[in-house]
């Protein structure tokens, strides 16, 4: 479903990404571990194709995202760590627009029930949205992303800064799209959920994707203690990068 | 699609309390305008009308005298205002409004309103046309700059992108949802403008007023479209709305204020207006000595024997008209060559000047409507002369019926000492009533031919900036 090939990226003197080859199955949960600035929204972003790979391919569904960036973004549904929403229109106003722009179109009483199956209150979806919570507006993003009707969905920390409850709830409408068999790809900083919700795990640092784990094999406690240990060779792997450069 | 990205665009538009300022001002001050510019026509027209009435009842009332005399007497021409002069006032302040008419001379027209007007009439009258090139552009700008640059600030276009919309269709929209807003503005007002049209009595100056009309809102239309796509272009181009909102500011100054005075000092420069006091010195020794060098005096004894001839006649005596009428209607034609030729020098300076003006236009949109929107308001360079040269035209018929009337009638006064011929006041009532159609429509399109296409040229311009703008369009702020 998602599917990086060698992909590579720089900015100026920075490799953000040096060769990532990844795939994400549908009905797999697909959590990118990382310090910050270990090319996880680069990854995310070129999947979007808002940059250019400097190298290899980044694909969905076996399109190429370069070379069809609007078919592919229309199998996709991206959650940011903050859905941005127009502040003058309703929540209702909001989600139309954006079902609209990915070619969907649904009566009224359908985008209710996509607002009420992330949980939003009724009396708030006919709210101007510049009112709401974080949480709120992280209820709406996902609404979107089920109205867009995604086969993959690329989730940008979209849990951080939510309390456990929203949090836990977002998790389980996770779960619920995993059952529909989409492929999802999320970045996250969160090991405990990561290890609750995902399938996989991968483990970034600069740029490379140095370890991956399936949720099944390992234990809460072992996901943080291989995290730490890659985290902490991050000195010995930069040597020996800087041996080989 | 791109009507669901219109709608969005319009609905935060009018829900933004920005557009409800800037629309309100904006209507106010345009209403305003049109108000004011319909009150100065309506004023205008009425002593146009009163004033043309009341010469030519003193022109018919001059009393029993000779004809020539009652040529003496002479006749005023008053300049109708301009089909949509209460739209836009043109040059109308400063050209004159009466045109004496006498035997003998070709006059300027004189009464020039801005003469009346205090420093502050510099900044131009507040009519519709003057908040429409200067405001409406602004109104654009204030709705639309964060169009792109807004989003882009906001995060809203990272998801927006991430849709799988196309940056084309997104322009579309974004055009088609500000573009209803501003007709919203202006529409109101352009109402409020059809009712007062409707109210005005346009009976003696409503030459093709639909067509005008017509011609005058899609000039607008087109001119408001250069504004909307380069407000489009500028914002998807500009990092932030901030750089955004400078540049389009900036342009809009350049395009209403610097490039129009520039292109005036410019034409001014290349085209010099000839100094009045020499100009007329100049014209009034050319009369003297002859178009053709030969002194008018001169000329008519040359000429005697031929005119004599034409009635069989070998002297003044056997002559079957007045002689002395004779000389004052072949004086008269001697001039005509002479008056064109400086007459015609002060135009071509002026037309030439207008010329310029508009060829220098092409470098701002403004330049080009505003000429257009003169034109067709029918208040521009070109129907003012068009009206001098009706006067002229006037006035030399009238000189011509009188001092043929004098021929005819006083052909019994060539003996010497015959004293002066007297005609009853009726013989005035052969000069009929001076009344001005100008030169219609079909002059002024083709004669504005470039301005149109100038306009076109910037909506070519304007459009292909804003596609080239939307296809590098960024996500990224930096």
């Amino acid at each position: 479903m998602l599917q990086a090939t060698n992909l590579t990226k720089s900015y100026g003197d920075i490799e953000a990404l040096k060769g990532l080859d990844m795939t994400v199955e549908g009905g797999d949960i697909y959590c990118l571990l990382g310090a910050n600035g270990a090319g996880k929204t680069t990854t995310i972003s070129l999947f979007l194709n808002f940059i250019e790979p400097d190298g290899g391919t980044a694909s969905v569904c076996g399109l190429d995202v370069t070379r069809e960036p609007l078919e592919t973004k229309k199998l996709l549904a991206y959650i940011p760590e903050q859905v941005m929403l127009y502040g003058n229109l309703t929540a209702l106003e909001n989600l139309r627009y954006f079902a609209q722009l990915g070619g969907h179109d649904y009566s009224q009483e359908e985008y209710r029930e996509f607002l009420h199956r992330v949980g939003l209150q009724s009396e708030a979806m006919d709210r101007r949205v510049k009112t709401y919570s974080k949480g709120m507006r992280q209820k709406v993003g996902v609404a979107i992303a089920l109205a867009k009707q995604a086969r993959a969905l690329l989730l940008d920390e979209p849990t951080a800064g939510l309390d456990p409850k929203a949090s836990n709830e977002f998790s389980e409408l996770l779960l619920k799209l995993k059952a529909d068999g989409a492929a999802i790809l999320m970045a996250t900083h969160d090991l405990f959920r990561a290890k609750e919700t995902g399938t996989r795990i991968g483990i970034m640092r600069e740029g490379r994707l140095v370890d991956e784990l399936s949720t099944d094999e390992v234990s809460h406690a072992d996901v943080e203690k291989i995290y730490l240990q890659h985290m902490h060779a991050g000195g010995h792997y930069a040597q020996e990068g800087a041996g080989s450069a | 699609m791109i009507a669901s990205i219109a709608r969005k665009e319009f609905s935060e538009i009018v829900r933004d309390g920005r557009f409800k300022w800037t629309a309100g001002i904006m209507a106010l001050l345009l209403l305003t305008a049109l108000a004011a510019g319909y009150q100065k026509y309506s004023a205008h027209m009425d002593i146009q009308r009163l004033s043309q009435d009341q010469t030519n009842a003193q022109w018919l009332n001059q009393g029993d005298k000779n004809p020539h005399s009652g040529a003496h007497y002479g006749n005023y021409a008053f300049k109708p205002a301009g089909p949509l002069a209460f739209f836009d006032n043109g040059i109308n302040n400063y050209a004159g409004t009466a045109l004496f008419m006498e035997a003998h001379k070709q006059n300027f027209a004189v009464g020039r309103p801005a003469t009346d007007q205090s420093s502050i009439g510099r900044f131009g009258d507040l009519s519709g046309a003057m908040i429409l090139q200067l405001l409406m552009p602004l109104l654009i700008i204030f709705l639309g700059f964060t169009a792109f640059s807004g989003e882009r600030e906001s995060g809203t276009l990272r998801q927006v992108m991430s849709m799988g919309v196309s940056n084309r269709q997104l322009l579309w929209g974004k055009a088609l949802g500000i573009g209803v807003a501003v007709l919203l503005v202006v529409g109101i007002c352009a109402l409020a403008g059809g009712v007062a049209l409707s109210l005005a009595d346009l009976s003696a100056d409503n030459e093709s007023l639909g067509a005008r009309v017509a011609l005058l809102s899609a000039s607008y239309l087109l001119y408001g479209a250069v504004f909307l796509f380069l407000t489009l272009a500028v914002s998807a181009w500009a990092k932030t709305a901030r750089t955004a909102l400078m540049v389009l500011v900036g342009f809009w100054a350049f395009a209403g204020f610097l490039a129009p005075k520039a292109a005036v000092e410019i034409s001014k420069a290349v085209h010099p207006t000839p100094a009045f006091g020499k100009w007329m010195a100049d014209m009034r020794s050319h009369q003297m000595r002859g178009f053709d060098g030969v002194p008018p005096f001169v000329r008519f004894e040359q000429e005697a024997a031929d005119i004599f001839a034409q009635y069989g006649a070998s002297s003044v005596a056997e002559l079957p008209v007045y002689v002395g009428a004779l000389r004052l209607q072949k004086f008269e034609e001697y001039d005509f060559p002479v008056f064109e030729e400086h007459y015609g020098r002060l135009r071509d300076s002026y037309m030439n000047q207008r010329r310029l003006q508009d060829r220098v236009g092409i470098a701002a949109p403004t330049l080009p409507l505003r000429s257009l929107s003169m034109a067709l308001s029918g208040t521009d360079l070109i129907r003012h002369i068009n009206f001098a040269d009706a006067a002229e035209a006037y006035r030399r018929d009238m000189v011509l019926k009188v001092n043929n009337y004098l021929a005819t009638a006083a052909s019994s006064f060539n003996t010497p000492g015959s004293g002066t011929f007297v005609a009853d006041e009726a013989v005035f009532a052969m000069v009929p009533p001076f009344e001005f159609k100008s030169q219609g429509l079909g002059a002024t399109l083709s004669e504005h031919a470039g301005n149109f296409i100038a306009l076109l040229l910037w909506l070519c311009l304007s459009l292909a900036l804003a596609l080239w703008a939307v296809r590098r369009l960024s996500v990224e702020e930096d």
